[in-house]
């Protein structure tokens, strides 16, 4: 059995020094296709960036199967997370994914710009390189954060509610992407997200995070009707 | 013609303060373009201002713990780069350290920040004696007071400045645009903060000495804000805001020396008449494009 792409042993997480989350014990496979869900509030991006190295782990181990310094993971922020004065194309946000593997001194060059290219051709949006990135509408923002992630040449691709505010046509865009991304690269992929119904379709396991804890099963256990209606009511488990 | 003539030829009177006024000029957009894409702009008031503080106090303090100086006993203008650095990098730490607590409040300490730093400078002049006019031409900036040697450690310190900011232009626009990435990059994200707070830091103490509060912090901010409404491009809003700040101080001077008017406060106009040229321009266009769209 090959080592899990990330593995958390009996891990707190936490904020000045408080546990929001305690006693985490869960594995991601090397290529799977991973959702984190969760009531709101609960600790799913805590736990998110415990996975990324934001929060110090206030006690146990994670452990990651690949070496960090070299292969850093991909991370996809929120887009709400980024700042719309910088003046950036999205060639330039693209290319900061390549400054994961470039010393300080060393320059963007030719490689870089030629896997920035790539890495936009693989989301669908090469056409677009010298737009400003800010011109974009919510879908192709969080497609071009996804670029931006791929640009870094990670095994393990972290995403923070990618699907959230974008509407429907621009959703199915970004879920095909991530899961052609693991169906085709053998990417393992975490995604943090609300929207039970989209995950559902896609992915074969689930980090359950709740009651100060998280728990990971596989998504018919804990997708299952009685489950959601367990925790979001009956409404939801129709959704 | 003739006072633009005159102003370029090589020995014009006054071309030192003109070189030191256009090295201010462009250097401090380019250090000002992280404080407005940071939206520190207010720091960009409060730190020239605890710069003057620093200047004023270091005169004091010479006072106090050595005794009365007398011109030719100590460098004066070594004394209030010392104080001016102190209190600009100081006060610059502090704040930022705070900021990391808690956004929420961050505008009231500024502004706390700027109103002690006004105080203090006038409190610290007043109670050294020997706060003569040379030293509140100091705190003023007098740039026409330049002189070859002080214009050669404006020229050297702000020509490292320029060449720290344009090589590790990209780890300080990863830091600045998305700290968290370059955290998981492994990239030392504090490090290179406080890399750019140093170069933020000597920017500052060095242009209020050279030029006043006033001037500094004017272009700190002005320049690259009217470049963001002409640039799509990180490397060419640097490159235009500080083409903008040359542009402005080149100007203010060419008006000031020909219609007699105080330098300083000349550049800062016209650094700002051009900033509300190019947003009423700014806002044509979008008001144009938007008309013409179906």
């Amino acid at each position: 059995m090959s080592t899990p792409a990330l593995a958390l042993d009996d891990v707190t997480l936490g904020y000045d020094g408080r546990a929001v989350l305690k006693g985490v014990t869960l594995a991601v496979e090397q290529g799977e296709f991973c959702a984190l869900l969760g009531p709101n509030g609960a600790g799913k991006t805590t736990l998110l960036r415990g996975m990324l190295g934001l929060l110090p782990v206030l006690a146990g181990r994670i452990e990651y199967g690949f070496d960090r310094r070299t292969s850093p993971p991909g991370y996809v922020p929120q887009r709400e997370s980024l700042d719309p004065i910088f003046p950036l194309t999205v060639l330039e946000v693209v290319l900061m994914g390549t400054f994961a593997r470039l010393r300080p001194l060393q320059p963007a060059g030719r490689r870089q710009h030629r896997l920035a290219a790539e890495c936009l051709a693989q989301v669908g949006l090469d056409a677009i390189a010298k737009q400003p990135f800010w011109a974009l509408s919510g879908g192709q923002k969080e497609r071009i954060l996804i670029a931006r992630a791929l640009a870094a040449e990670p095994r393990l691709l972290l995403l923070d509610e990618p699907t959230a505010g974008v509407d429907p046509g621009a959703t199915v865009a970004i879920m095909d992407v991530i899961t052609r991304l693991n169906r085709e690269r053998g990417l393992t992929v975490v995604l943090v997200s609300h929207q039970l119904r989209i995950v559902r379709q896609v992915v074969r396991s689930v980090i359950w995070v709740d009651d100060g804890g998280a728990v990971k099963g596989t998504a018919e256990e804990l997708l299952s009707p009685e489950h959601i209606a367990d925790v979001f009511g009956a409404v939801a488990a129709r959704g | 013609m003739s006072t633009l003539v005159q102003i370029l030829s090589p020995d014009f009177l006054l071309r030192d303060a003109l070189v030191g006024s256009v090295l201010v000029g462009v250097v401090c957009p380019l250090v000002g373009a992280y404080f407005v894409l940071r939206r520190m702009i207010f720091l960009g008031v409060a730190l020239p201002q605890l710069s003057a503080a620093g200047i004023a106090f270091s005169f004091v303090g010479y006072r106090l713990a050595v005794g009365a100086h007398e011109h030719g006993n100590v460098s004066e203008r070594e004394l209030a780069m010392l104080g001016s650095f102190a209190f600009t990098l100081g006060g610059l730490l502090v704040l930022t350290a705070f900021e990391r607590r808690g956004r929420e409040t961050v505008e009231a300490r500024i502004g706390v920040t700027y109103a002690i730093a006004a105080a203090l400078t006038i409190l610290f002049l007043a109670v050294d004696p020997h706060g003569d006019a040379e030293m509140v031409n100091l705190l003023k900036g007098d740039i026409l007071a330049t002189t070859r040697t002080s214009l050669t450690l404006l020229a050297y310190v702000l020509g490292a400045v320029v060449l720290v900011l344009f090589a590790f232009r990209k780890e300080f626009l990863l830091v600045s645009f998305d700290r968290d990435l370059a955290v998981v990059f492994g990239k030392r994200a504090a490090l290179w903060d406080g890399l750019l707070y140093l170069l933020i830091g000597i920017t500052i103490s060095l242009g209020v000495m050279t030029a006043g509060p006033l001037v500094t912090f004017g272009f700190l901010v002005v320049p690259p804000l009217t470049a963001r409404l002409v640039t799509r491009r990180m490397l060419s809003f640097s490159l235009v805001a500080a083409a903008i700040g040359g542009a402005a101080a080149f100007g203010g001077f060419y008006c000031a020396y020909r219609m007699d008017l105080p330098l300083g406060p000349a550049e800062v106009a016209l650094a700002s008449l051009m900033l509300i040229a190019v947003g009423a321009a700014s806002m044509i266009r979008q008001g144009v494009a938007r008309l013409r769209a179906p």
